[in-house]
């Protein structure tokens, strides 16, 4: 794909976004529902731009987003008294995309050797790991976390700081949501993105067609691991204001993350946003009409959609505008 | 062209290549035979770097590069055929053979090769916007070895292209492999099962067995081998 319009497929991402956003304005008591769709799609954008382009599944990506909420905690509860106003948050912002890209690398270092499930099984403990370095090594206050609300509002001032928990934390997630769906975008359509997608389909053709399948990998590995660093920060750092280490390396979000980029169509730009919106919404209200079932109906309904539709719904939607005026603005 | 000099390599503690002498000239078709399990496909991917080598050199037009990685090595033209049909199946044939462009040097002479595949098979033109999955095992074939061709290359190993093919269609791929030396010029080293084929294909033959080089000579020599051909080849 050349020239004019490939990049089209961006304008449906936006709209997408800033209908959910407009939505979340408009109807009274619904924003904290947009704000949890929000997350939810970001973090299947960001999940997907490592394992729905490569077909690696990376089991301990939570840690990833663990580490972000650490860069901007600790950024915030050690300069708050610096007198650096909303600057803060982006220095914040700094440091948690620093952090996640460095334990990208050391990660990718070790696990990208490895293929297929090899590098699945070797990523299930990094969450856990470092979950335990932390606490046992007592880094980052160890086991009793970083609460900085307080740190906070000495640094932006009372009301500053409750808006920009309440608020801006949530836009900041649209933010991270906006940024991945772009940059996933900008590789599907460079260089980057046809080597990943020849990677993913078959790793020895790729090699002996010249692609340093190694490098595309990582680059790979680390937007997706920096991306995870910035929501972490946003969508749990400055929207909580506190930080616990069992609760920012749980696996679940990892498998939720899993869950949303298959739902969607993995390698696709819009499926996270598609794979997101089920999953949260009906999250949402399998949780008020089931409570306690939830998860008993919710199972069946995933395991039977991915056997059912392989490809995920975006994958089905490619086939079905295939030919028609709407291809180009969906990949 | 290619001279491999006593190359060793394996898998994890197994050694499967223990010390092969291969040399391969410009301008020839280079057969490399033996039973399953000789190494023969070990040896190309040694060769590529694919497979580490643990000791033993490699020299392409008479530099070392032994360990140079793969990447760098089909820049310089050392492209392989992978065995088994290769293909990125979710893509299509047009999107294939781009793909065997990829690397810079190719990408700048990528018109020309087009053409250059699509006269050597004119189906693969005919069917350029077919998802590579769905064509027939010989047109699969084809799609590898143009991509191969895509990529520019100067030495080309095709890794048992006739693999699983009907009669017919393997008949097809040692003409195109004749005219790919004939008209294009093109070195190539081949691996086969099929010997009678491949023997009549080559212009130097190397028999393997267990890692090791058994036998080599003009194809003549190898037919006038009764020992040769009962011991190895099964003709």
């Amino acid at each position: 794909m050349r020239g004019s319009g490939k990049y089209l497929p961006i304008v449906p991402v936006l709209a997408a976004y800033a209908l959910l956003l407009l939505y979340g304005l408009a109807a009274p008591g619904k924003w904290q529902l947009v704000a949890q769709l929000a997350f939810y799609c970001a973090l299947g954008q960001a999940f997907n731009l490592f394992m729905g382009m490569t077909g690696y599944v990376d089991f301990g990506y939570v840690a990833f987003l663990g580490v972000g909420t650490y860069g901007m905690a600790v950024t915030i509860s050690s300069l708050s008294d610096g007198g650096l106003g909303l600057g803060i948050i982006l220095i914040g912002f700094l440091a948690a995309a620093v952090f996640s890209t460095i334990l990208a690398m050391a990660v990718g270092a070790v696990a990208l050797r490895l293929r297929g499930a090899y590098f699945a099984i070797a990523t299930i403990g990094v969450n856990e790991g470092f979950r335990y370095l932390i606490e046992g090594a007592r880094i980052w206050n160890g086991a009793d976390g970083i609460i900085f609300s307080r740190h906070l509002k000495t640094a932006l001032g009372r009301k500053m700081a409750m808006t920009v928990s309440t608020f801006w934390a949530d836009i900041f997630v649209f933010g991270v949501a906006v940024l991945a769906a772009v940059l996933t975008l900008y590789y599907l359509r460079n260089k980057v993105g046809y080597a990943l997608l020849a990677l993913r389909e078959d790793e020895d053709a790729a090699k002996v067609m010249g692609i340093d399948v190694t490098r595309y990998k990582i680059i790979a590995f680390i937007t997706s691991a920096a991306l995870a660093g910035l929501l972490g920060a946003s969508g749990w750092a400055l929207k909580l204001t506190y930080v616990y280490p069992p609760d920012v390396f749980e696996i679940h979000y990892t498998v939720e993350a899993i869950i949303i980029v298959l739902l969607g169509g993995a390698g696709t730009l819009m499926g996270p946003i598609a794979g997101g919106l089920i999953y949260g919404v009906s999250k949402y209200f399998l949780a008020i009409t089931l409570p306690g079932f939830q998860l008993l109906i919710f199972a069946p309904i995933i395991i039977a959609i991915i056997v059912i539709f392989p490809e995920g719904l975006v994958g089905i939607l490619k086939g079905k505008v295939h030919g028609t005026s709407l291809e180009k603005f969906v990949i | 062209m290619l001279k491999v000099e006593n190359l060793q390599s394996g898998y994890g503690p197994m050694q499967v290549l223990w010390g092969p002498d291969i040399q391969v000239k410009p301008g020839t078709v280079t057969s490399l035979l033996g039973p399953n399990g000789a190494g023969k496909s070990t040896l190309l991917w040694t060769i590529l770097g694919a497979v580490r080598p643990w000791e033993g050199k490699i020299f392409f037009e008479g530099e070392d590069v032994t360990f140079e990685p793969t990447h760098k090595k089909a820049d310089r033209g050392l492209v392989m055929v992978p065995e088994g049909k290769h293909l990125f199946k979710e893509m299509t044939v047009y999107e294939n053979l781009l793909m065997g462009a990829y690397r810079k040097g190719a990408q700048e002479e990528r018109e020309a090769n087009l053409e250059l595949v699509y006269s050597l098979f004119p189906i693969l033109s005919e069917r350029r916007t077919q998802r590579a999955g769905f064509l027939s095992g010989g047109q699969q074939q084809m799609v590898t070895i143009g991509r191969a061709l895509m990529a520019r290359p100067r030495l080309l190993m095709m890794d048992e292209p006739s693999q699983g093919l009907a009669p017919k269609i393997v008949m097809e791929i040692f003409e195109t492999v004749e005219k790919l030396k004939e008209e294009i010029g093109l070195t190539i080293l081949l691996v086969e099962q099929n010997a009678s084929a491949s023997l009549e294909a080559a212009d130097y033959v190397y028999v393997m067995h267990e890692g090791v080089i058994m036998a080599e000579g003009t194809p003549e020599e190898i037919e006038a081998s009764h020992e040769i051909k009962e011991a190895y080849l099964g003709i």
